[in-house]
Parts: structure tokens; sequence; C-alpha cells
């Protein structure tokens, strides 16, 4: 997962109903960058059968120590 | 009325009011007084209802009289964060949008305490719609830190760390999305509970992000937030996402010695470019608790940097999500920084956003395997001691992210996985601002960490400590 660049923001935000400018664009890109460097590790490296909802299995086990 | 009244603990005073040693009224008379000294330099207050609270005191103290005692928080003045829906109530989230927003529900938080007893004082400033971590408020001016009014108070639950810290409240509500209750219990040297996502009822609380808002209460000691998480825990039909786990007696657990728990410290990123003062009460604070009988032991952490990540795109797609009526309709009414960060939602596409939701549980399960051999991990809560309000109002400048994410990099992976974490006063710089540290525990086992911070302020005075006035 590689961070958006300006164009591509202003293109997500303007398909989700909210019109950027160039300038907000660029500053939402340099903004949230660092979150998809960070998370780039991860990216795309899932298992398919991977379920959101298994967060609450998890939370919910009992820990052996 | 002496206004020492107002210096007591939860505990003690509700205590106090139940054996009839002290009136509702007296109590709430001094609560007010000390407001009245102290709103004018601090700013911690939205609303001040001093009639009606006072009117409650009366009918408290009368109700009393007649041995109708309505629970453990009988009488008691509370003043809380001002996101908390009570029906009739206007309730402005901190934001101009909300200015005269009437709520037509009553929170389930807020009924658990008034059902307790409590009565209300008004309601906290905080931080634009519960989106900023150091107390600045476009809108309303900025909260001011009692120990020093030149520094930030810490956000989102300003207000609620002020008011609490120069004891205009016994405790007060907060919420915790990324580190909200926590960031400010560290500036302003109070206790701070961030509870396990799902333990408190998020129902008629303001939502930011579902997947990451906790509710939890700022007070002046562990046992004082025992009570509370003790009243409010629990399942609630009125929100899907309270959680059916039994609620501990977390009361008791501030009596038990901790003697032989283990208390992990992080081998790294929690102890990596600290501040000399805070890695100082770092380093005592862990000899106090090896003092009390805990075992210390070095843990081996997952990397915290992608869990910050992944908290990051979680919360700015959540909470642009819920704000995008108003994006659309009325972008001139949010704060610069606030609809700065609202809009960095919009650049995160749907499958990042999923993908980040899909590894929250491994990413849990492999910080329970990396601490499994212990109780309790203790963290600074940030890596500073608070800033100067002039030096952290940085809007929505180039840099401004950059500044949020240094100061929460220690709160917000906790919040992706949905961890409890007490924080706990833990000493002062030089210069007489508060430090605390944070103590997390495991999924819904609030019990440990409280009984470890009371543990801790049994053997030490930080959480004692009265602001003097100017």
């Amino acid at each position: 997962m590689t961070r958006p660049s300006a164009k591509e923001v202003k293109a997500i935000s303007d398909t989700a109903g909210i019109v950027v400018d160039a300038e907000v664009a660029n500053r939402i890109a340099n903004s949230i960058g660092p979150a998809f460097d960070g998370f780039a590790p991860v990216a795309g490296t899932l298992p398919f059968d991977l379920e959101p909802a298994s967060f609450l299995l998890v939370q919910g086990a009992k820990v052996v120590k | 009325m002496s206004e020492d009244l107002a210096l007591m603990s939860l505990t003690a005073v509700a205590k106090a009011i139940a054996e009839k040693h002290v009136s509702s009224h007296e109590v709430t008379r001094a609560c007010l007084h000390r407001i009245n000294e102290w709103q004018p330099r601090l700013n911690a207050f939205m609303a001040i209802e001093a009639e009606a609270a006072l009117k409650a005191a009366k009918e408290a103290d009368a109700a009393l009289a007649k041995d109708q005692n309505r629970g453990p928080l009988h009488g008691v003045p509370l003043a809380h964060k001002d996101m908390y829906y009570e029906t009739g109530k206007v309730v402005t989230c901190g934001s101009a949008i909300r200015r005269d927003f009437v709520a037509q529900t009553t929170s389930t938080a807020l009924k658990r305490l008034k059902d307790a007893g409590a009565i209300r004082l008004g309601s906290l400033q905080m931080a634009e719609f519960a989106y900023g971590p150091t107390g600045h408020n476009s809108h309303y001016g900025p909260v001011k830190n009692p120990f020093n009014v030149e520094r930030v108070t810490g956000g989102s639950s300003s207000g609620s760390g002020s008011a609490v810290a120069a004891r205009l409240t016994f405790a007060a509500l907060g919420s915790d999305t990324g580190g909200s209750i926590r960031m400010p219990a560290h500036f302003c040297g109070v206790t701070g509970l961030k509870t396990t996502y799902g333990r408190i009822s998020r129902f008629g609380a303001m939502p930011l992000s579902q997947s990451l808002d906790t509710v939890g209460p700022l007070a002046r000691s562990a046992e004082d937030c025992a009570l509370l998480l003790a009243l409010m825990a629990g399942v609630d039909p009125e929100d899907p996402t309270s959680s059916r786990e039994p609620v501990g007696d977390y009361v008791a657990a501030t009596a038990a010695s901790i003697k032989g728990l283990k208390v992990g410290v992080p081998a790294a990123f929690y102890v990596d470019d600290l501040d000399p003062e805070v890695a100082r009460a770092l380093d005592e604070t862990i000899l106090v608790l090896k003092r009390e009988g805990a075992d210390i032991v070095k843990v081996e952490l997952p990397d915290q940097r992608q869990l910050t990540a992944a908290c990051q795109l979680v919360l700015a797609v959540e909470a642009a999500a819920y704000h995008k009526r108003w994006l659309i309709e009325r972008p001139q009414d949010y704060g610069s920084q606030v609809l700065m960060r609202l809009q960095n939602g919009l650049a995160i596409p749907g499958v990042s956003y999923l993908e980040a939701m899909r590894w929250r549980g491994p990413a849990l399960a492999a910080h329970v395997a990396a601490t499994s051999g212990v109780d309790v991990v203790i963290t600074p809560v940030a890596p500073v001691p608070a800033p100067t309000i002039a030096e952290s109002d940085v809007g929505n400048s180039p840099g401004a992210e950059a500044v949020i994410q240094r100061l929460t990099r220690f709160t917000r992976p906790i919040n992706y996985l949905g961890l409890p974490a007490l924080a706990v006063p833990s000493g002062f710089t030089k210069s007489g601002l508060p430090i605390g540290m944070q103590l997390i525990g495991r999924s819904f086992d609030e019990a440990t960490i409280l009984a470890v911070g009371a543990a801790f302020q049994r053997a030490t005075d930080f959480h004692a400590k009265v602001p003097k006035a100017a």
C-alpha cells in the first residue's frame, strides 16, 4: 500500500461527494501519508479468510499465563 | 462552609454525605465556590448550573433526612465532558455546529451515575467533537492547566482534566478514542481510566469512531475511578457493542496487594525519545512498584508503529463518515484543525480501512502472546510533559498532524487494541508540571490495573497534590 498522491486524494474525495481544491488535497496527502507508510508492512499480507470481527473473539478469550 | 470539602476524594465525600457528617448542600456550595474562583483562569466549564445544583443538593439532603439514600453517589455534585446527552440539556460537543443542540435522550453512563444519586454541577469544555489532543478549541478558547495556565491540559477531555485537577468537581466523565482521557490525566496530574472497548455503554455519547470510542472517568485516585466504573460498567441493550463480560469488583480490587504481580516494561518504542524528566519518572515509578512487591519484567512488544498507523486509518475514516453531511453543508463552521483532520479521512480507500479493521484481531492476539508472562504493562502516557498553549497552537499548518502524532504515539496503539489503561500521576517536573504513566491491562481486566494504580497511590502522594491559586 502506497500513500496516495494529492491528485488521487482529490479524485477519492470528489467521488465521496466532498469536493476539495488542489491545496487541500495536497495537505491531506501529506497529513495522512505517514499512516499509509506505517501500515504498509501489513497491507496486502492478511489471509483470505480473516474476518474483521475476529477481534471480538480474541478480546473475549481467556488468557492463560 | 469550608472550601476543604471540595478537596476531599469522591469516595470520602460520598461516605461523608451518606453518613450525614456533611450535607450535599455544603459540598455543592464548596465546589461552586472553587468554580467561581478558578473558572475565569481555567475556562474548564462549558456551563455552570449553580442554582439547579443547589436545588438538587437540598432535595438530596431532604431525601437523606427521610433515610432515602439513592445510591453510592447520593448528593455528590459532578460535571462531565459536554458530549454526554441528557434529555433537555444543550450538549455542544465543543462545537459551533452543536452550539444549540438540545439532547432528546440521556446517555446510559450519565443515567447510571444519576441513578446512583449524583447531581449535576454543569458541563465541561472539550476539544471540538473530541478530535484534538491538546485542549485547544477555536470556538470556546483553550482550557488552561491548573498547574501552569500557560500550559495545555491535553485533550480531548480538556475540561475534565482541568476541573478534576483544580478540585472543581470530584470526578468527571471523559472519552478516549486515541488518548483523550489519558492525555489530560497525564498533563493535569489526575487519574484517568480508559476502559476496555465495550466495557461501558456508549449509548447517548457523541460518536467519533465507533470502533475506538470508549467511555471512562477522570478522578483524583484509582479508588475513585473504581467506584465510578463499578456503577457504569455492564451490558446495555441500547448499545449493541456493549459487552456481556462479567463486571468485576473494582472497588475491592483497589485494596488488594500487588505482591508477586508481574509488571512488564517494554524494551522499545515506549522508552524511546523520552523527555529526560519523563524517563526519570518512569524509572522511579518502576522502583516504587518493585518496593510494593511487584516483579518487573522486560517485554518485547510487536511493532507499535503499525498499530498507531492502523489506528489512524480507522479513526480518520470513521470520523469523516460521521461528519460527512456537515462536511458538505457546513465546512465553514468547523475549526481549521478539526476540518483538516476530518478531511484526512476522505483520502483513505475503503479497502485500506477494512484491512486495518481485519488486522485488529491478529494484532491483539500478537499483543496477548507477547504479554502472556505479565499482568500489566507500564509506559509513559506521552513522551513529554505539557507543552505551552502557544507552541502547540498549530491549527491546520503543514506540521500539525506530526505534532498530534508525536503527542499521541503512546496512547493510540492501546485504542486500536481496545485494551484498558489507567493513567496515574507519577511525578512532577522541576518546573512543577505533572507527569503520568499508563498501566495497560488485559481486555476486561480493569481490576488489575486499578489494583496496581491504588497500590502505587498508597505509596506516593503525586495524585494528592492540589494546584495553588496564583
